[in-house]
This record gives C-alpha cells, sequence and structure tokens, in this order.
C-alpha cells in the first residue's frame, strides 16, 4: 500500500459513517489511480452467538444494526426455517415481506435525502453549480426543506413496523412457523391509511408523478423525455438529483466491478397476485455484462487474505469460515477488519442497481451498457426502489384484509440439529446468516452482510472490492476537499456502524488527512 | 405529566452497554409515579415518537469525554445537543442529531423536560445502580443539569 513519488495519497476518514470506515487513495493527475477500503473496528458478532439457544439469534442479531434489524431478523428466522424445513403460513409471508419493505423504503428516502443528497448543499464543494442555491434550501442539514419532509415523512410509515410487530423497537414477530402477531380489520385499515398516505407523498414529492408514469421510463432516452415533460418532474427530488448529478458529471465516474449480485427478495404467498420469479419477488441471480446467471449460494466464499483475520484456508465458504481475529498481523497487507466475500472468485456489488439489473430492469441495463455503472445509476436505483415495492404492498394489505380467518403460524415443535442459511435482500443488498446447531445449541454463525461485499477489501487475486474498484478514476478537484470520492462510497450506502452510539464530547469528524511527506 | 425513561445503546459492545445495563435493572419494577421504561436501542432517530407526547424523558446511554471512568453524569437538552458539532445525519446518527433536529420535526407534544444520565466509559454494577436511581429521580421529580459528575 505504498504511494510512488509521482503521486499523492489521501487518509480519508468519511464521516456520516460513523468513522469505523476509512479510505485511503493515490491520486495521480487529479484522478483515484487506486484505493484501499478499511472497515478499523472489529466487531465479531459471529463468536458471541457461539454456545447460545438455539433461538437466540431472533432477539440478538437484529440488534447487530440499528437501522436495518429487520432485515436481520428476517435472515435469521429463514436460517431456521432452513433447518427445520418450516414454512409459514401465506398471511405471515405477507407481513413479514410488508415490515422487511417499510425498513427499506425507510431507509431509502434517509439515504438518499440525508445522507446522499446533503453534499450537494456543500457549498465549498459546489459553489459554481448552477443549482447550489436551491440544493441548499433543500438539503442543508437540520433545516433544508426536503431534509425536515423526509425526516416527517419517514417517521410516520415506521408505524406500520409497529403495528404489525407489536413494539417498536426491537421487535421480533418473526418466529420459525410465522409470525406472533395477527393483525385485525381496524390494525389493517390503519396500516392501509398510512402506506396510502406515504405513497401519495412519494408520488408528488420524490417522483414528480404517478408510479406508473415512472414504469414507462424504461430506457435512457426515455429518462431524458421524462425529465423534460413537465415542471413537477423537474422539481420533484428525483428532477432535482438528476439535473444536479448530470452536471456534476456523476454519471461519469464510479464504475464497480459490474458484477452483480442479488440473492433474492420477498417469498411469495403461495396465493397472491403479486407475481415474481422462481416463488420470490426479487429475483436471485449473478450478473455480469450481457448476462445474467442463477445464483447458487456453494459460490460463495469469504477471503481473509487481506484482512485481519486468521483461518485454516484463505478462502472458506461461510458455512465453514471462521472469525478468528488477528490483530498481529501486518496493516501494511491485512489493512481491513472487513472480510472479502467473493462470488465464484469474483468481487460483486450488491443493493439496489444490483436488483435492477439481475431483474433485467430495460432502464438500468441500458444506462450500464454504454459506460458501466456510475454513481448517478447507483443512486438512482436507491431513491426509485420504492417505486418498484408501494404497489406490491397495497396488494398484501388488501390480500390480508381478504384472508383474516387464514393462518399466520404453523406450530414448530422444535428445531433440530443442523445446517442452515437465511439468505435474503436486505436494504442494502444480499444479506446472509448460516448457521449450525449441534446439541441443541448454536456452534456456528456466520452473517455477511452487504456492506462486507461492497466493502470489501482485496483478495488473494488482488482484486479489489466494488468501492475500492469505484474509486478508481474518480477525478479529485480539490484535494482538501474530496467530495467525489465521498460520492462513490456513499452511493452504496455503507453501514459499517451500528455498534457503538456514544455520546462524544466535541468530536471533530469528516476532516481530511494529508499523510506525511506529500 | 408524562415521564418516561429511555435506556439506549448496543448489546453487543461493551463500551455501550450502559443503557442496556440500567434497562435489565428497571424493567421489571413497577415505578411510582406512572414512570415507563424502554429499551431504545440503537433506533437513532426512530425514537422520535417518544420525544412527541410532551412530558419529561430521561435518556439513558453511554458517554465518553466528559467524566473519569465509570462516573455518572447528567446533561440538559442544550448540553445533549452541544456535545457534537455534527449536523449530518448518517446511520450512526445519535441523541444530539434526534434533539437538534426535533423541533423541526415534531407533529406531537414537544418533551416539557429532556435529560441524559450518562455512564462514562467501562460501567460497573456500582455505576449502573447509581445511574438507575438518578434516571427514576430525575424521571420523577426533574432536576438542572450540569454535566457534572455526581
Amino acid at each position: 500500500m505504498s504511494a510512488s513519488n509521482s503521486c499523492k495519497q489521501l487518509n480519508i476518514p468519511l464521516n456520516r459513517v460513523e468513522g469505523d470506515l476509512e479510505i485511503k487513495v493515490n491520486i495521480e493527475e487529479g484522478l483515484i489511480s487506486r484505493a484501499w477500503s478499511s472497515g478499523t473496528m472489529y466487531r465479531g458478532f459471529e463468536n458471541m452467538m457461539s454456545g447460545r439457544g438455539v433461538l437466540d439469534g431472533l432477539v440478538l442479531t437484529p440488534r447487530i444494526c440499528g437501522i436495518c434489524s429487520l432485515s436481520h431478523l428476517t435472515a435469521a428466522v429463514e436460517a431456521l426455517e432452513d433447518i427445520s424445513g418450516t414454512k409459514p403460513p401465506d398471511n405471515a409471508r405477507r407481513l413479514r415481506n410488508l415490515a422487511l419493505m417499510v425498513e427499506m423504503l425507510q431507509s431509502d428516502i434517509r439515504q438518499s435525502i440525508l445522507m446522499f443528497m446533503v453534499d450537494f448543499a456543500d457549498q465549498k464543494a459546489y459553489a459554481s453549480h448552477p443549482l447550489i442555491s436551491q440544493a441548499h434550501a433543500r438539503y442543508a442539514p437540520l433545516a433544508g426543506s426536503s431534509a425536515v419532509e423526509a425526516i416527517k415523512e419517514t417517521r410516520r410509515i415506521l408505524e406500520v413496523v409497529a403495528i404489525i410487530g407489536g413494539q417498536w423497537p426491537h421487535t421480533s414477530f418473526m418466529v420459525p412457523g410465522g409470525v406472533t402477531s395477527s393483525l385485525g380489520t381496524s390494525d389493517l385499515l390503519r396500516c392501509r391509511l398510512i402506506l396510502e398516505h406515504f405513497h401519495d407523498w412519494y408520488e408528488k414529492k420524490i417522483l414528480g408523478c404517478s408510479i406508473h408514469r415512472w414504469d414507462q421510463v424504461n430506457s435512457r432516452e426515455s429518462l431524458f423525455e421524462w425529465l423534460e415533460e413537465k415542471k413537477e418532474h423537474q422539481e420533484s427530488e428525483l428532477g432535482f438529483f438528476l439535473r444536479f448529478a448530470l452536471e456534476a458529471g456523476l454519471d461519469k465516474f464510479g464504475q464497480g466491478p459490474d458484477n452483480f449480485l442479488s440473492f433474492g427478495g420477498f417469498s411469495l404467498p403461495a396465493k397472491t397476485k403479486v407475481h415474481g420469479t422462481h416463488g420470490q419477488l426479487l429475483p436471485a441471480g449473478f450478473a455480469r455484462p450481457g448476462r445474467v446467471d442463477i445464483f447458487d449460494p456453494e459460490n460463495i466464499a469469504e477471503d481473509v487474505s487481506h484482512a485481519r483475520y486468521s483461518q485454516k484456508h484463505i478462502s472458506a465458504h461461510p458455512e465453514h469460515g471462521q472469525t478468528n481475529p488477528d490483530p498481529y498481523t501486518a496493516l501494511e497487507n491485512n489493512y481491513s477488519w472487513v472480510k472479502a466475500p467473493r462470488y465464484n472468485g469474483h468481487a460483486v456489488e450488491t443493493g439496489p442497481l444490483a436488483e435492477r439489473i439481475v431483474s433485467r430492469d430495460p432502464l438500468f441495463h441500458d444506462l450500464i451498457n454504454i459506460h458501466g455503472s456510475s454513481v448517478l445509476s447507483r443512486q438512482l436505483a436507491r431513491l426509485t426502489r420504492p417505486a418498484r415495492l408501494l404497489p406490491h404492498m397495497h396488494t398484501w394489505i388488501r390480500e390480508l384484509s381478504d384472508n383474516l380467518g387464514g393462518k399466520f403460524y404453523h406450530r414448530v415443535k422444535y428445531i433440530p440439529d443442523g445446517a442452515g442459511a437465511g439468505l435474503i435482500q436486505a436494504v442494502r443488498g444480499g444479506l446472509g446468516h448460516w448457521v449450525r446447531i449441534v446439541d441443541e445449541k448454536i456452534e456456528h454463525y456466520q452473517v455477511i452482510t452487504p456492506t462486507t461485499w461492497n466493502g470489501s477489501p482485496r483478495d488473494e487475486n488482488q482484486e479489489p472490492g466494488a468501492w475500492e474498484k469505484a474509486l478508481q478514476g474518480t477525478p479529485i478537484r480539490n484535494l482538501e476537499h474530496p467530495v467525489e470520492a465521498g460520492h462513490v462510497v456513499r452511493s452504496f450506502d455503507p453501514c459499517l456502524v451500528c455498534a457503538v452510539h456514544s455520546i462524544e464530547k466535541q468530536q471533530k469528524k469528516g476532516g481530511l488527512i494529508l499523510r506525511g511527506g506529500f | 405529566m408524562k415521564k418516561i425513561i429511555v435506556c439506549v445503546g448496543s448489546v453487543w459492545t461493551e463500551e455501550d452497554l450502559a443503557g442496556q445495563r440500567v434497562f435489565e435493572l428497571l424493567q421489571h419494577v413497577r415505578h411510582p409515579g406512572g414512570i415507563q421504561v424502554y429499551q431504545g436501542g440503537l433506533a437513532g432517530l426512530n425514537l422520535l415518537p417518544f420525544l412527541e407526547q410532551g412530558g419529561r424523558v430521561v435518556f439513558v446511554d453511554s458517554v465518553t469525554g466528559h467524566a473519569s471512568s465509570s462516573k455518572v453524569i447528567v446533561l440538559n437538552q442544550q448540553q445533549i445537543v452541544q456535545s457534537q458539532c455534527r449536523k449530518h445525519y448518517g446511520h450512526g446518527a445519535g441523541l444530539p442529531y434526534l434533539l437538534a433536529v426535533l423541533p423541526r420535526v415534531c407533529t406531537g407534544i414537544m418533551p416539557r423536560e429532556i435529560y441524559l444520565v450518562g455512564i462514562e466509559g467501562q460501567c460497573t454494577p456500582e455505576s449502573v445502580q447509581e445511574a438507575a436511581r438518578t434516571s427514576l429521580d430525575i424521571a420523577a421529580n426533574g432536576t438542572c443539569g450540569h454535566g457534572k459528575e455526581l
């Protein structure tokens, strides 16, 4: 990880990912030539699970993360159902899917407006951008009109989870065999009204058009036609994002490995009007330029060649992988506490853009076919994902109302010894929990989060992780304020934190350190 | 007047266990004066519903850089907001962000009083006991937080 005399090396502790992520980049002639991503904190949740009771994962793993706890709950319960061979009844599927979708809606809006587009209001970075004053009025921290509205609306939608789960936060309403709640007519009516309110707001303020109209945007050309069509489109958050991002050139950098992975998500009830692929709303698959292959979980392996762990084999399937922290390894080569998961040996990107590519969405295929993926295409996929979810949420609420007498739970007497996995499409991409039960205790637990895929270090073939690759070629206009690098990493919505949330006295974060000698 | 205690932090991290430990002490006890105790976990901005019901809200959490190790401190609303200069939302946005943005996004009744009972660094059985007693006392009677060691 050394820099030659001809290039500058920057150390970028990224704020808004809580300081647990550090990016080092080499810059040559104004472009990032190489990047190294370091997760700077050891967590080791897997080892804490060992020896615990079979059902403990349902209570403990949702607490891994403060903002995607339902994703972890879903993966944990599906792993136990995989072991026990249990399938939940249709109503349970509907409630689980609804809750997880609410988590996605909330996260997509908050990430887009509060964490990504807030950089558009950065007067230092975009002083000469023609839309800077509008961006500041919309996205300024704590005061921007769009920021305040996003907090209010995303707070309200969460009430659906509280109704479904019976409590918030820390609901554990998903259990092997179904859910612990069975909603009545008035509960469903409340969910419906909250959802309809959010739907109206999303169409009016985020899209600037109906979801039906947005569905017709199926190519780069039609995206520009949509943008030019109406003032409402241009003034919506989506329209403003496109106008600002195109002017800032965010469609021209941030190309990842362009290998896309989706575990597939939202298992469909046996009887439903929602259509999917192989029993799932979001299809599973591994996409490379020009093709989408079937996803096979056996092709997953975690490489520790550049991570701070020791393991019998450099690369191992999560069912057999270990989490042995080794803080004494040389930092020069073993530079991250994040392992490097690979699919069939390939570094991959996972998340909303991967979902659209694996789903063969014509708009996103067209966007990346010519110039590859970019900051713009990745963020566009996230901002428009709610449009792919909301119609199905309405359908499932209607189906629940029509089947109130249906079952919400199949009794599961016990979870037998054995091994299983819960692989789902979480907010930030593919999430997997691998569990092995021996003598009615958890013997082995491995978690691979979406950020482990996207923020992985190099592997034994020196192949960089997804955002390490995406940073290559990124232009940096101001070495003292590399906002472009932040755009690239944030477009993946990194989540390395969810651990320590301590009130620290007057700590300044987000600075930029030019390393000695440059 | 509504009186609630919200214990926040991560059950997974030693340095962030204070809120959880206090919650474990208080959760099964019936408290006088209708004081309610909640586990807030890492919910961050999603703790807003606790702050839209008026009354007095006491948070319990780990703190860093305010006092010597294992000491219990009390901060008022202004001191909590001023404890971090960061104005941006992020995955780790905690109480300072929540309270800073609260006046602009509150759709219910703003709390009359907000306090934080903090345990500096790693908690001990004694500091957890003290923080639990202090939380109950402040929830019941209020106080004027000075951010000083008790």
